[in-house]
């Protein structure tokens, strides 16, 4: 872990430990009027190694977005200009696929499901933490590479522990692992997310396509659950919590 | 405005009188006239038709006789004279010489003299020849003339009362409107300044435009003092919940200045994190409580309850058991999918789990059950805990967050002001029902 003082270094030492080659050469557009939200993505986003340009204008946004050279867009959503989901719409209207991350205050979950039909990729709702954006930020950009370079992938291995997405069926060092319907689940998102973080709010809403917040560690019991039976009996772990930010499947520590 | 709505109330009263009153005073009036000189007609011809029998029969003496008879002294208005060829009056009540034209005449109106006394009245006559004489019948219009001046009189006297009645009439219509606006008034001039809990007295079966009026404004006024307390409560739940996690955020962040240690510090950020995240997640909800309100049905998809029962069952059984409870899922009934708004449902019965797991962790075990009634669709958490006693109930549903005072979880107020919310958004309630020993907390969701 970074050793630095505030809040901020605590999600951006996720990506100063191991992640950071991937974020090389990956261009991120940021369409955000708010200066102080926009500087303060600029500055975590570019220290976590990514290329970030900005603009604070959804017209703006618009024009760069559709150069089709960005690896991932965040865009907030009462923009000046043009509304974001306008923006969003039109993008995908030209056919651009580059993924979209929506960053809004409007946080209830019919805003939500506006922002998915307008064709983001993902939505988080401010205030976040910057563990939780930049977790979702790497999904996203990792995402179209697995799509553009295997997308039937039909078996998953992360070290010794090897998932047959067809069989269902979970090995650890060649000893099956018996997992209910939810940890197999739980398992594979974790396992096509190998090496990155994975926050609570990202499980809920893959795992158990909820959008609010359950309260009560819900994600933590069933990550404990989870966790035991890959680990019990064997000598390294493999299922990591990252401190205020999520978990993360992978052999190193 | 409202003066002038009742000026024009009365106006509309006295104008509405006058008009039915001389409507039926002139129809009285035209068709008395017209009766009147019908009678005249109508016995000026039976008397020289009798007259003139008289004579074929009886020859001129016995017609100067029947003259003589029928002259009736104190009947001023009689016109009956046997006329020579010159229009003189040889005999009878009639002008000395007459003006009229000598011709059979069957019924006329007119002048029949120019001396004074006859030039000042008209008279409905009849003339028939007799031999080389004429034989005038009729009688005076004098009586029609007074009779006519009579209904004017009485006309005039009509119109009169008919005016004072009219605006009687029309300022008691409007003491009586104004006085039923002012009630409405009054009402809505209090819940402007805030008084909301004023209602508009409904007389018992009256059902006139007013009690309508004031019966769906009561009813508004009710909708809108139930949502003001909820959002009191709702206030009230927030300020006070959001204080402990704020001091201790305050606490915490006054203790992790003062750390050296980078590893230490380090925990004591993350912790900062955790009572930051605790403060979002409420003004998340609080956000959802608001605009639960508002959300539109085209929100709402069909979702098998069973179904949704079985995954936030799922989600929940590790995290009770965990906590040393026996966690049960009971699908007693499986309904037919209907339209819900599945996120908000599913926060609402997470809360619900929620509540009994901490409030009624003591008891051991938990339920989470299905059941279909004649109703709606029952979704309960049954736990074995204190329970809430039955006089408590209803108090407990107003402010469910507030029965445990020394709580020191946050959020479980606001946590029931969702619940309820969702329950309402879904035309549905929240009830509260002994378990025996335990509390049954339910969600009814109407077909």
């Amino acid at each position: 872990m970074g050793a630095g003082g505030n809040v901020l270094s605590a999600g951006l030492s996720v990506m100063e430990t191991g992640e950071s080659d991937d974020a090389v050469n990956r261009k991120i557009l940021i369409v955000e009027d708010d200066a102080s939200t926009a500087s303060y993505l600029v500055k975590g986003l570019a220290e976590a190694g990514y290329a970030v340009e900005s603009c604070g204008d959804g017209r703006d946004g618009l024009f760069l977005a559709s150069e089709g050279i960005f690896d991932l867009i965040i865009a907030d959503r009462m923009l000046p200009g043009l509304d974001g989901l306008a923006m969003v719409s039109a993008i995908r209207a030209a056919g651009i696929v580059t993924p979209v991350l929506i960053l809004s205050a409007l946080a209830a979950v019919d805003h939500r499901v506006d922002g998915l039909k307008a064709g983001a990729d993902d939505y988080l709702c401010k205030p976040f933490s910057f563990a939780e954006l930049s977790a979702r930020v790497e999904a996203l950009v990792r995402r179209s590479d697995r799509l553009a370079s295997d997308p039937q992938k039909t078996k998953l291995s992360v070290g010794d522990l090897e998932i047959d997405l067809l069989a269902r069926v979970v090995s650890r060092g060649g000893n099956t692992i018996p997992l209910g319907a939810r940890e197999f689940n739980l398992l594979e998102f974790l396992a096509r997310h190998a090496g990155q973080v994975v926050t609570r709010t990202m499980m809920l809403e893959k795992i158990w396509n909820y959008h609010f917040d359950p309260g009560s560690n819900v994600v933590d019991v069933h990550i404990g659950r989870l966790r035991r039976k890959l680990e019990d009996g064997f000598p390294t772990p493999i299922l990591h919590t990252v401190r205020g930010a999520g978990y993360r499947l992978a052999v190193d520590g | 405005m409202r003066l002038s709505i009742t000026a024009r109330i009365a106006l509309l009263a006295i104008i509405l009188s006058l008009v039915s009153n001389l409507a039926l005073i002139g129809f009285v009036w035209k068709q008395t006239s017209a009766d009147a000189i019908d009678a005249i007609r109508r016995e000026t011809t039976e008397q020289s038709d009798a007259l003139r029998t008289v004579w074929q029969i009886g020859g001129l003496p016995e017609l100067r006789a029947a003259i003589r008879e029928a002259d009736n002294p104190g009947d001023v208005s009689q016109v009956l004279a046997l006329l020579d060829a010159n229009g003189r009056s040889l005999q009878g009540m009639a002008p000395d010489r007459v003006t009229i034209p000598l011709k059979t005449t069957t019924f006329r109106i007119a002048r029949l003299g120019n001396d004074s006394l006859w030039a000042a009245r008209e008279t409905g006559y009849a003339l028939y020849p007799i031999g080389r004489n004429w034989l005038l019948t009729g009688r005076n219009l004098d009586l029609i003339a007074a009779e006519e001046r009579a209904m004017e009189r009485a006309l005039a006297f009509a119109i009169t009362l008919s005016l004072a009645l009219g605006i009687f009439g029309g300022l008691v219509l409007a003491r009586y409107v104004g006085r039923r606006l002012d009630a409405i008034a009054n009402v809505i001039e209090a819940a402007g300044e805030g008084d909301l809990s004023r209602r508009v007295g409904v007389v018992a079966g009256g059902g006139d435009a007013f009690d309508r009026l004031a019966a769906r404004l009561n009813v508004m006024l009710g909708k809108l003092e139930g949502v003001m307390a909820e959002l009191r409560v709702v206030t009230d739940s927030l300020a006070h919940d959001l204080r402990s996690p704020l001091a201790r955020l305050r606490t915490k962040t006054e203790q992790a200045v003062l750390i050296a240690d980078p590893d230490a510090r380090e925990v004591a950020l993350g912790g900062l994190l955790t009572e930051t995240d605790l403060v979002m997640r409420m003004l998340t909800m609080v956000i959802e409580i608001s605009r639960s309100g508002s959300v539109s049905r085209d929100r709402f998809i069909e979702v098998s309850p069973a179904d949704l029962i079985e995954e936030i069952g799922e989600l929940y059984a590790p995290v009770a058991e965990d906590a040393g409870l026996t966690f049960q899922v009971a699908i007693d009934d499986r309904p037919m999918p209907m339209a819900l708004h599945r996120e908000l449902i599913s926060q609402a019965i997470a809360n619900l789990i929620d509540n009994a797991l901490r409030h009624g962790a003591t008891g051991g075990s938990v339920t989470l059950r299905l059941i279909e009634r004649g109703d709606g669709v029952v979704i309960q958490v049954e736990d074995r805990g204190p329970g809430i006693a039955e006089s408590d109930r209803a108090q407990a549903l107003k402010r469910f967050g507030r029965l445990d005072s020394a709580r020191t979880t946050p959020g479980a107020g606001l946590g029931l002001s969702l619940i309820e919310a969702v329950a309402r958004l879904h035309d549905g309630r929240l009830e509260l029902g002994d378990n025996a020993p335990g509390l049954i907390a339910r969600i009814v969701l109407p077909f």
